[in-house]
């Protein structure tokens, strides 16, 4: 069994499949996105137990046992509304990916300087450079 | 009124002379400064979607029955196909076709660069297909490749003709300086890699296809499709929702559409090609590698007497000719110019648009060689670039629909002032320094583009348009726009894009153009919407009557307004300008190098969304700082094959590499350029990023940086020769 | 293929085993072709994880190292300048420290050396990333700046079979066995003893802020008078630096890298001499 927001979905077959494949193509959670596949760009980002966790290069069963929390599990989150209204995305496609990164984030530590955000968030990658104002984001998120 | 009429249409650079049934831009311009809507700062219409996962992308896409397609692109620079066999392919477990060269025009048997396609195989799931790649029977001769830009030139190995342009005297130029300086600046190749791969999900309904794409460019996409496979337009339908970025690269259909309608004709079913993010790092274009041999002389007083410069750009196999001679062109009043322009045709992937494709690269080799020159004649930087500047077109002596880079120079100088206090942090190992460069641009769109604007008796509108927002936050610009026309609150006003069928023709979102193009359309349509209602109002005998209180009478009937972008001021030219001041620091031991503040001032006429604005000029930034400093496309020297193809490997800035940055637009109203008097933003604060870093960097160290990226390895070079130059010890 | 999860290493099939921790190279390496394997056994609750004294389980992530203040600094840093926030939550430390080479021939899989072929591409080729030391054979770089950390501090690995040097869990790459790591198959890393020093550093130069290998990375322990430098990103395994970098066998396009290190190591060297 797979726990995905609280919800519980069957393993799929192939112990080969990715967590994000299963998330994406078995369960159409397509919140998640695959960006590059391997591991480098962050956008797949889910929580596994609360930990910031990159689904393309995870496989399925070894989540077994898991919360696996995805950006669907976090739709009310005051972080995504900090994101719109700081204007902290663009094209969107990396921004589920931030958004999760940045929840773990502010859990761990609610008023995370500068230094501590950056340090956080580099796994994330924007292509469109939207990061000044995720930061921003983040900063700002209880406001 | 339609009037039919030629024009010319400018897009990234290019110029193409058309025919064009516009309507009359009737409306005044609103006055400056922020109206109820327009000029305010807006959050994105669509933010939630997106940031929640909930927008689906084409990647996200999944129709009935669709299947999957591995490509077979060739592993080499130059080949030819000597022996291929589909059969076992397509006897492997859920393969449903595979094609090969001749099958369709996009596969090909003689690959002139890593990446072309040559087969595809569609199967149930990705992994079937990968399988069938495999089991794809293969043999190639590999063909020497032709890898040096200099050399494809000296063989004539050329994509197009040379491009020579010239203004005045150059010899008699040079002859009057007191100083000339010149040097060879080289630039690399930079892949765009937007973080949705180029993809389409391609179905045929009826006698008719529709195309699900990742596009910048939909009704160009359907042009396309409809050519290339023989349709009338009208049987294509082209649809992009929502797209992952694209910066220049996803403005054409490319290879995969095609292979997808072709995989989809022959297996009756949907079927999706997307692009691995290998393949998007090898064969989704690129900002092509330049040479540039440039030079600059000046009489003692700065006023610069000629310029010249040889531009080789490494176009790859096909493409075409980036300005990167534009800037020498266009930013200065010199009236004594020549360039000659080389696309060299080579064994590598096609050059793509790139974010103001020629003007970055040409801005960086200009504007560093521009400071350099202000160091010999000992002369501020600032008031170099003022005492040249321009106040009609240089090349031709038009006058500019609208120029404030005087205003941004002004606005830009307690930017500059802060060099004196940067530099004073400088230590034995970290040096501080300070550097400008000015920037010039396109960004005036122009027609044709068409919205409608349709209203309801609950008083809400829905502009109706067949564009697409490739992430700069132009459907909420529109939906302002339209709010601001009608007078209504933004948030009765819906922005309905993203599907050829459902609306009129859109321009392409590239070459800064769609607010330009699409928002003088909207407002247009708006305000015929607007002008029906009055007249009811008229006929009702109440004209000052809310908007609300009119519309509530049509019940079930809708009020339909049309607009269309009136033509560009004829006689003028139409540029965007600005400025930038970057404040760096360089640990002149290890080669390492900071950004630590950039300020960016910008003239991009009207600004209709002051938040989304803002956004695309740190993106651009960002960019601009990735192509300066950290990313670089790689290939082995020997074979020309990619070695940089995955995002380890190929830079991208994180969150960690971004500095302070502090951004102004000028916000002054094109008072010619149609009715709202706005320019596009998408590109001009990518433009002088490379240039203002590296004069920074000269400012810091006195180290003549004229290679990008400024890798540690560059910059340790560039330090040593500062050392050597200046007889100085070795630093360690 | 099949995931097994077993309930104790003794339940580990003796051969086809390839086994799963973090799986931040294992699985990307299956998915791309790298590695090929029918079986993957997931050892993640069957090897220690926690600290016990100067000992660290293999199986402790990166980021629960980042943040001990048990830990040396240089071990420490190490940690934090690795990777990103998610790989170092996924990986564990006998999975850094087996990492594979990023050379971009070897990753696209080329025909090379490591691939048991008979050329070293990147000699000849494209090698800014690469070693300038150990390289006559093979010219690629270890990018572990924790094997770094962990060489200068002069670790011990404690095995399922045996217990020795962590610079003997490396070895350079020959004609006659091109492997770099010397576990025997089914043999497990369980421990890591990290003596505590009395001063230690780690400085790495990057391409960018943060989130890439290492250009160079330098570890730098003293212990009493004596101080231990080891290098990552400098050979095709963890470098111990036990002469002078003037010795160093750049290839034309690693000399920079040289230059970098010079001056790491000094400043490496005089951190730890002043603490």
């Amino acid at each position: 069994m797979l726990e995905v927001n609280g919800h519980a979905y069957e393993l799929p077959a192939d112990a080969g499949t990715t967590l994000a494949e299963a998330l994406r193509d078995d369960f159409h959670l397509t919140g998640t996105k695959v960006a590059c596949a391997e591991g480098h760009c962050g956008a797949c980002t889910v929580l596994v137990d609360g930990a910031p966790t990159l689904s393309c290069i995870t496989l399925a069963h070894a989540v077994d046992g898991a919360h696996v929390t995805t950006i669907e599990g976090l739709r009310d989150h005051p972080m995504v509304a900090s994101f719109v209204r700081a204007d902290a995305l663009q094209c969107g496609f990396c921004t589920p990916g931030q958004i999760v990164s940045a929840v773990a984030l502010v859990d761990a530590t609610p008023a995370p300087t500068q230094q501590q955000i950056r340090h956080a968030m580099a796994g994330n990658l924007c292509r469109c450079g939207a990061y000044p104002k995720i930061e921003e984001a983040i900063r700002t998120w209880r406001d | 009124m339609a009037r039919l009429i030629r024009t010319e249409k400018e897009v990234e650079g290019r110029y193409e002379e058309v025919w064009l049934v516009v309507d009359e831009d009737a409306l005044d311009q609103w006055p400056a400064g922020p109206g109820d809507v327009v000029g305010r700062p807006t959050q994105r219409v669509d933010g939630f979607e997106r940031a929640r996962g909930e927008a689906v992308y084409t990647a996200d896409l999944y129709l009935n029955g669709m299947l999957h397609t591995a490509v077979l692109r060739s592993p080499h620079a130059h080949a030819r196909v000597t022996r291929i066999d589909l059969s076992r392919a397509l006897a492997l477990p859920g393969v449903h076709a595979a094609i090969g060269p001749g099958d369709c025009e996009q596969l090909t048997d003689l690959p002139s660069y890593q990446g072309a396609a040559i087969a595809a195989v569609c199967a149930d799931t990705y992994a079937q297909a990968r399988a069938g790649l495999r089991a794809v029977e293969l043999e190639l001769e590999v063909l020497e490749p032709l890898l040096d830009a200099d050399e494809a030139v000296g063989r004539g190995q050329l994509l197009g003709e040379q491009r020579s342009r010239e203004r005045g005297d150059v010899e008699r130029g040079f002859e009057e300086a007191d100083v000339v300086v010149e040097g060879e600046f080289r630039t690399q190749v930079v892949l765009h890699n937007s973080m949705e791969t180029h993809q389409a999900v391609v179905q045929w309904v009826g006698d008719g296809i529709e195309v699900h794409i990742s596009t910048q460019y939909i009704w160009g996409i359907r042009d396309q499709v409809a050519t290339g496979l023989g349709l009338p337009p009208d049987k294509v339908r082209v649809i992009c929702n929502y797209m992952g970025g694209g910066f220049g690269s996803k403005n054409g259909a490319d290879d995969y559409t095609f292979i997808a309608a072709e995989l989809a004709k022959r297996t009756g079913r949907p079927v999706k090609c997307a692009l691995t993010r290998r393949e998007e790092n090898i064969a989704a274009g690129n900002r092509n590698a330049t040479i540039q041999r440039l030079r600059i002389g000046a009489r003692s007083d700065g006023t610069i007497t000629a310029m010249s410069g040889e531009y080789v750009n490494a176009v790859g196999w096909g493409g075409w000719v980036a300005g990167t001679d534009g800037p020498m062109h266009l930013l200065y009043a010199c009236p004594n110019v020549r360039t000659v322009l080389h696309g060299a045709k080579l064994n590598l992937p096609p050059m793509k648009a790139f974010r103001a494709p020629g003007f970055v690269e040409g801005t960086f080799g200009l504007e560093a060689l521009l400071d350099e020159l202000a160091t010999k004649l000992e002369l501020d930087p600032l008031e170099l670039r003022r005492h040249n500047h321009a106040e009609h077109d240089p090349v031709d002596g038009r006058p500019f629909s609208s120029k404030n880079l005087l205003e941004c120079y002004r606005r830009a100088e307690p930017h500059w002032e802060r060099r004196h206090e940067v530099r004073a942090r400088s230590t034995d190992t970290v040096k501080h320094g300070v550097g400008m460069a000015s920037q010039v641009w396109y960004g005036g769109g122009g027609p044709p583009s068409y919205a409608w604007v349709r209203v309801g008796s609950d008083g809400r509108a829905t502009v109706v348009t067949a564009m697409q927002d490739i992430g700069t936050g132009s459907k909420t610009a529109m939906a302002q726009i339209a709010a601001e026309e009608l007078g209504i609150p933004l948030e009765h006003v819906t922005v309905s894009l993203g599907d050829s069928a459902r609306g009129p023709y859109a321009s392409i979102s590239a070459g800064s153009s769609t607010i330009p193009s699409m928002g003088p359309a909207v407002r247009a349509a708006a305000a015929d919407a607007r002008r029906q209602i009055d007249e009811i109002a008229e006929q009702k005998g109440t004209p000052d009557a809310p908007l609300e209180e009119i519309v509530a009478l049509l019940e079930d009937a809708q009020i339909l307004g049309k607009g269309a972008r009136g033509p560009n001021p004829t006689g003028m030219q139409v540029l965007t300008f600005g400025v930038q001041v970057a404040e760096v620091a360089v640990d002149v031991e290890t080669g390492e190098v900071w950004v630590v503040r950039l300020a960016a001032v910008h003239d991009v006429g009207r600004v209709i969304n002051p938040l989304g604005a803002s956004s695309q000029v740190e993106g651009g930034i960002i960019q601009g700082i990735g192509h300066t400093l950290s990313e670089q496309r790689l290939t082995d020297p020997r074979t020309g094959r990619i070695l940089t193809t995955t995002l380890d490997a190929y830079k991208l800035p994180t969150i960690a590499d971004v500095p302070e940055i502090v951004s102004e637009l000028i916000d002054a109203p094109d008072a010619h350029l149609t009715n709202l008097g706005s320019k596009g933003l998408g590109e001009p604060p990518i433009v002088p990023t490379a240039a203002a870093i590296a004069n920074a960097i000269r400012d810091a160290t006195g180290a003549d940086v004229r290679e990008l990226p400024i890798s540690r390895e560059e910059m340790l070079r560039a330090l040593r020769e500062t050392r050597e130059r200046r007889g100085a010890p070795a630093a360690v | 293929m099949e995931l097994l999860r077993p309930s104790s290493l003794e339940e580990i099939p003796a051969s086809n085993s390839l086994l799963l921790a973090g799986g931040t190279e294992v699985v990307p390496q299956l998915r791309s072709g790298l590695l090929q394997a029918e079986r993957l056994v997931d050892v993640r609750g069957l090897v220690p994880q926690g600290i016990d004294g100067t000992r660290i389980g293999a199986g402790a992530t990166l980021a629960e190292l980042e943040i001990d203040p048990q830990i040396p600094e240089a071990l420490r840093e190490s940690c934090r300048l690795a990777a990103s926030p998610q790989l170092r939550n996924m990986s564990t430390l006998a999975g850094n420290l087996l990492q594979s080479t990023r050379c971009w021939y070897w990753r696209l899989r080329w025909p090379c050396r490591l691939h048991g072929g008979d050329e070293c591409f990147a000699r000849d080729g494209e090698h800014r990333e690469h070693a300038f030391f150990g390289n006559g054979y093979c010219a690629s770089a270890h990018p572990s700046d924790v094997a770094a950390a962990l060489l200068a501090l002069d670790a011990t690995i404690e095995t399922t079979a045996r217990t020795f040097p962590l610079a003997d869990l490396y070895r350079l790459p020959t004609e006659d066995d091109r492997r770099s790591t010397t576990l025997a198959p089914g043999e497990v890393m369980l421990w890591i003893d990290v003596p505590e020093p009395d001063a230690s550093v780690y400085l790495k130069a990057m391409e960018r802020k943060l989130f890439g290998f290492p250009i160079v990375g330098v570890a730098a322990v003293r212990t009493g008078n004596a101080t231990r430098v080891a290098l990552a990103g400098a050979a095709p395994v963890p470098w111990l630096l036990d002469g002078p970098l003037d010795d160093a066998t750049p290839l034309p396009g690693t000399a920079y890298k040289v230059e970098i290190a010079r001056v790491l190591v000094r400043r490496a060297v005089d951190a730890v001499a002043s603490r």
